[in-house]
């Protein structure tokens, strides 16, 4: 097992960089606006009505950037969540918890590609 | 006017203690004492059975590296005038201790080698063809972190050396690296192979306390992060470009 | 006081003749000092995992049509899901800035013959993309343009 996550490594850690960079710029807008400003009043709501997100998130662009959306935190916050575990003295049981953390990501990410493509 | 300072020294006696215990000391001090200073006062006019490494005074061995009120520092360089009237001193984090401040180095000195920090070239140069040359530009690449003193402040700073045994480290990932940027080197292949075996340079976390602590502003959290993106260009173009046989040593 | 490390830590493969005392944590770790800062940037790893699956849920709602779509908003003006959200974004803008301060210095001097821009361009064009990202983005959402 240890041997294997040695050798994804570089792309797990591609991804967590990308969850850092782009998903945290995702994130920023969707959390403002769906996540704040909509429940809040603070945004018409009809922006975000069934039409117009349909139609935004049915789009090339807006299917790629959903799945950044969604995905890119994912793979974020399994490599953090992991080395908060290691942080905690958790070297040992790193063998199970890693594998999970990034199952988790993964079956998460594969959701997500679900989720779009039948948008 | 003579101040006094309270040092509460770790001691360590692995012949008669069971664990460390603290031990307190009441120093006359000099307004321009270093922590070291201090220290060695102990061990002269006190109590001669205190042990801590020291030897050039002046912050470019590496050797007095301590914790003084619980973060990493070079005892020689490190003025009593920055404390209060007491201080803890107590032996580096994250390494295993050998007697009251004196810790266990070979640990550091085997992940030290396994970055290979030489120079490495496929054929190696015959003396009619004259030095290497390197301009001005091709040394900024890779100078600053050849500045790296080994004090091991940065172990001692570094919480993911303390949580997993087999991390290479700041100091020896930034002398790996070192070694990769330098223009007449040919080992890098080799060295990003050491950086994503076990004790794989993708452990930092980016706490950035190594390049905090550094003495000599060596900034090896640049460095490890540097050298995880070389390590993972290394990996995508080994898919493009195979691997070739081991350089010469 | 600091805990215990790793029993193994900076341990030699061949121990030598002397019996050591294991080693410790900084005193500080992990919650002192510059500690807490780099344990936060850790523990919004929970809140990422957390935003990504929420966002899941929006995203298969939009798919399964008008009514799931409405419940999911009607769900979101929770104040729990709204102090969530909050929260995140909060954890979210921490991230950003504290990753875009390291970001500079983690690129090479050199790859092949390309050079990175001097590391003050870096920080500074990380938030000029940042700002024209989420901003773009959320004009989108908000309905400020398309």
């Amino acid at each position: 097992m240890k041997t294997l996550l040695l050798k994804l490594e570089p792309i797990i850690w591609l991804l967590f960089g990308q969850g850092i960079l782009i998903g945290t710029m995702l994130l920023t807008a969707w959390l403002a606006v769906v996540g704040v400003g909509i429940p809040l009043g603070l945004v018409d709501a009809q922006a975000l009505d069934y039409e117009r997100a349909h139609a935004l998130g049915s789009n090339l662009v807006g299917r790629l950037v959903l799945l950044g959306l969604v995905a890119l935190p994912l793979w974020k916050g399994a490599h953090h969540c992991r080395h908060l575990s290691l942080d905690m003295g958790g070297a040992e049981r790193d063998a199970i918890v890693a594998p999970l953390l990034y199952g988790v990501a993964t079956v998460g990410s594969v959701l997500a590609v679900m989720a779009v493509v039948s948008l | 006017m003579t101040e006094t300072k309270k040092f509460v020294v770790t001691r360590f006696d692995p012949d008669e203690d069971e664990t460390p215990r603290q031990q307190s000391y009441e120093v006359p001090v000099q307004p321009d004492w270093k922590v070291l200073d201090g220290l060695n006062y102990i061990k002269d006019e006190i109590d001669g059975t205190l042990s801590h490494r020291w030897s050039c005074r002046m912050a470019v061995c590496g050797s007095c590296g301590m914790m003084v009120n619980g973060k990493p520092t070079l005892t020689c360089k490190d003025r009593l005038s920055n404390y209060g009237d007491t201080l803890e001193v107590a032996p580096l984090s994250n390494f295993p201790v050998v007697r009251d401040l004196v810790i266990e180095m070979d640990g550091f000195m085997e992940k030290f080698q396994s970055v290979k920090p030489w120079i490495i070239t496929a054929k190696e140069k015959a003396v009619e063809e004259g030095t290497n040359r390197q301009s001005p530009e091709e040394l900024e690449h890779f100078k600053q972190f050849s500045m790296c003193i080994n004090c091991m402040l940065c172990y001692s700073a570094c919480p993911v050396v303390g949580n997993e045994p087999e991390f290479i480290g700041p100091a020896a990932i930034a002398l790996g690296h070192r070694y990769n940027m330098d223009s007449r080197d040919e080992g890098a292949r080799e060295r990003n192979e050491v950086f994503r075996g076990e004790g794989t340079v993708f452990s930092c976390s980016y706490a950035n306390e190594c390049s905090e602590v550094c003495p000599k502003n060596v900034d090896p959290a640049a460095a490890v992060n540097q050298a995880k993106i070389n390590a993972v260009l290394d990996w995508a173009t080994s898919f493009v470009v195979p691997r070739q046989g081991q350089g010469g040593k | 006081m600091s805990r215990a490390a790793h029993p193994h830590a900076m341990q030699p493969h061949r121990p030598g003749s002397t019996r050591t005392a294991p080693p410790q944590m900084p005193p500080q770790f992990p919650s002192q000092g510059r500690y807490l800062s780099y344990s936060l940037f850790g523990a919004t790893g929970i809140l990422y995992l957390m935003a990504g699956f929420v966002a899941l849920r929006a995203v298969r709602a939009l798919g399964e049509g008008p009514e799931a779509w409405a419940a999911l908003q009607a769900q979101f003006a929770h104040p729990l899901y709204v102090a969530f959200h909050a929260l995140s974004l909060l954890a979210v803008l921490f991230v950003g800035v504290r990753f875009f301060r390291l970001f500079p210095k983690a690129q090479p001097a050199k790859i092949g013959p390309a050079k990175p821009p001097p590391r003050p361009v870096i920080h500074a064009m990380l938030y000029v993309v940042w700002i024209a990202v989420s901003g773009g983005l959320a004009l989108v959402l908000a309905g400020g343009i398309f």
